[in-house]
């Protein structure tokens, strides 16, 4: 016997089968002609396009804008907007929780605790000391010492104190404000984690000296030119970073030193003052990126764990100290409450400027 | 005698004119096209008005909103930290060295440009001279970081020499290095006007009379053109002062402008209390700073009409 298809039939076939998460009256809401989520760019907006915002779009038609403007750069936007009642620029902000949580606290978060895949994510997932849930925590992350492979021919690094080494003088990096640095720089300068966030001068003692080392500083995309370019032979950035450039064929690989690495999380959270409509979609995608198949794909391209059970790592970073994974791996970290963190953050930017353009 | 249609349009814009604007009204036309600047200046100075307000209300951390009182609490955060006076150091330090860098780089451009009997060499010094302006200054900040990198050009020239290499990116003469590039052709257009404005004839002049080619310029064509010398310094100053890409990109993040100071408190610190108080003391340094300029030089091409009446 034949099989007669028609066009229109295999189309109606494929459409539900690519909506088939989504009940009949969630997509009987009126879509919204897109949603524009903010993102860091390289691998980071790479990762959520591949893992959250084409299957999104694929199971609901509502297309995906990644609005790449930085994190620091659009809050103040929002704030505005939020303050002015106008229309925020963004649906969704994916964000540190750091700068999610000061949001939180400004008042211009949408409560998300009715979003159903929030029950089958980790507790850290939920924000503490809130009554609702204004931002949902996605990963972790660790701020790992990334190095030139060329420049460490006997092996890893062992400590921070290696940026210490006149060999590198003029040839380490860290983020601009020093972000993901202090609380290591504060073990690696004999201070210890107690005294977070009260007497840090171990830290500050120890970037005085990194001062001397004529540091670079900078931003994500920065680490991998200066790794590309011979400029830098170590680094404090993100897993993702120096990952994104091992994968790119740089020869640079990573460690959690010693005295341990900063561990954070990000997350995502909607803006008040959106209409209706749009506002029930930008929930949708922010569920969706909680959903099993989201997580999966989108972290694994980060190359960090998700705040969702049952990930599977991806196979070059298993058993990597920087992937943690375990309470074990975790306990090699630093984690700092991101309550302290919202308090005190801003004044660890101050100084650390203070030190490196004094 | 018909007129013609040109001239009966021209008749009737003529009739809206004299309904619009009557006859009486005619001293003020000048001041009259000078309203759309004028507006344009008032809104510049209508935007200090909030970030003023916002200079005197400290950020609540419980909240991050500003307060709702007023203090000078920002004013005393920012002189207290002697890191925004280091900054602003550099800054003015920067802007003094550019611009006087910059002047005597333009000076001779604008000369050339301006004297040369070879059309050839006029169109290719303003080709160079309008090329920049269509490449933008972070491309351009970038194409040092090309061009003076570890592996950059010049230092793969300095090995092909056998010279050992160059540092230079990511220092404050690296910085400078990127200023003074960006504000080159500015300083050459304010610079060309006013050289146009001294006659050939009396360079000649002074040439018959026995004056060295240096003494003429010393004596002649410097002070004349002085208005032109001036207006390029204040432009090129001020841009300096204000910069932000160009420390940024090219100065490793350690040799930091001020105005990064006021973008960091804006939006790493998201403190807009503790950005408003710097950008005002900077705008008050630069206003004072160029003031004097002003004082001592005289106005730059606006004296100029005066001078020559």
């Amino acid at each position: 016997m034949a099989l007669a298809l028609s066009r229109r039939a295999v189309l109606a076939t494929g459409t539900a089968m690519a909506l088939a998460p989504w009940p009949r009256s969630v997509l009987a809401q009126d879509k919204p002609a897109e949603l524009i989520v903010r993102a860091w760019g390289g691998v980071w907006v790479e990762s959520l396009e591949n893992g959250v915002s084409r299957p999104f779009t694929e199971r609901t038609g509502i297309p995906v804008r990644h609005d790449l403007t930085e994190d620091n750069e659009i809050r103040p936007k929002i704030w505005a907007a939020v303050d002015q009642g106008r229309a925020p620029p963004i649906h969704v902000n994916w964000d540190t929780s750091t700068n999610a949580t000061k949001s939180a606290l400004r008042g211009v978060t949408e409560d998300l605790g009715d979003l159903a895949n929030l029950a089958d994510m980790l507790p850290a997932a939920r924000p503490a000391g809130f009554d609702g849930v204004p931002l949902i925590n996605m990963y972790s992350y660790v701020y790992v010492l990334a190095y030139r492979d060329e420049a460490f021919p006997d092996g890893p690094p062992d400590s921070w104190q290696i940026m210490l080494d006149p060999r590198f003088k003029g040839r380490v990096a860290l983020y601009d404000d020093g972000i993901g640095f202090h609380p290591s720089a504060q073990i690696a300068g004999g201070g210890k984690f107690e005294d977070i966030p009260d007497n840090m001068e171990p830290a500050w003692e120890f970037i005085r000296k990194l001062k001397a080392q004529n540091p670079l500083l900078g931003e994500d995309p920065d680490f991998t030119s200066w790794f590309q370019n011979g400029e830098i032979d170590v680094a404090c950035t993100i897993l993702s970073n120096a990952r994104a450039a091992k994968q790119s064929g740089i020869a640079v690989s990573w460690t959690v030193p010693k005295e341990g690495a900063k561990v954070d999380t990000d997350g995502m959270w909607i803006p008040k003052g959106l209409p209706e409509n749009e506002l029930f979609w930008a929930k949708e995608y922010v569920n969706f990126a909680m959903s099993q198949e989201a997580q999966q794909a989108w972290t694994s391209g980060l190359g960090l764990p998700g705040l969702r059970p049952g990930l599977t790592p991806p196979e070059d970073l298993v058993g990597d100290p920087a992937y943690p994974s375990s309470p074990e791996d975790f306990a090699r970290l630093i984690s700092v409450p991101t309550r302290i963190l919202v308090e005190h953050e801003s004044d660890w930017f101050q100084k650390f400027n203070e030190i490196m353009q004094g | 005698m018909s007129r013609s249609p040109g001239l009966r349009v021209l008749d009737a814009l003529e009739g809206v004119r004299a309904t619009l604007w009557p006859r009486p009204l005619a001293p003020l036309t000048p001041w009259a096209f000078l309203v759309p600047a004028l507006l344009l200046t008032g809104l510049l100075v209508a935007a200090l008005v909030p970030l003023a307000d916002a200079s005197l209300r400290q950020l609540d951390r419980a909240t991050f909103r500003l307060d709702e009182s007023w203090s000078l609490a920002n004013y005393a955060a920012v002189l207290a930290r002697p890191v925004y006076g280091v900054m602003a150091l550099r800054t003015l330090g920067g802007a003094l060295i550019v611009t006087a860098v910059t002047l005597l780089l333009a000076f001779p451009y604008a000369w050339l440009m301006v004297r040369t009997a070879r059309p050839a060499l006029r169109r290719l010094l303003l080709i160079s001279l309008f090329l920049p302006f269509f490449i933008g200054q972070v491309v351009r900040a970038y194409g040092w970081l090309v061009v003076l990198g570890q592996q950059g050009l010049a230092n793969s020239l300095l090995a092909a020499l056998g010279l050992p290499p160059l540092t230079i990116l990511y220092t404050f003469p690296g910085v400078l290095v990127g200023l003074v590039q960006y504000m080159l052709p500015f300083a050459v257009l304010m610079l060309a006007p006013a050289l146009t404005a001294v006659p050939e004839e009396v360079e000649l002049a002074s040439a018959g009379l026995g004056a060295t080619p240096l003494r003429t310029l010393w004596r002649v064509v410097l002070p004349l053109a002085r208005p032109g010398l001036v207006a390029a310094g204040v432009v090129v100053f001020t841009l300096t002062l204000t910069d932000f890409a160009m420390p940024e990109i090219m100065g490793g993040g350690t040799n930091d402008f001020i105005a990064s100071a006021v973008y960091d408190a804006f939006f790493q610190l998201g403190d807009p209390g503790l950005g408003g108080a710097i950008a005002i003391l900077m705008t008050a340094v630069g206003s004072l700073a160029v003031g004097a300029v002003l004082a001592l030089f005289g106005l730059g091409t606006l004296g100029y009409v005066e001078e020559r009446r």
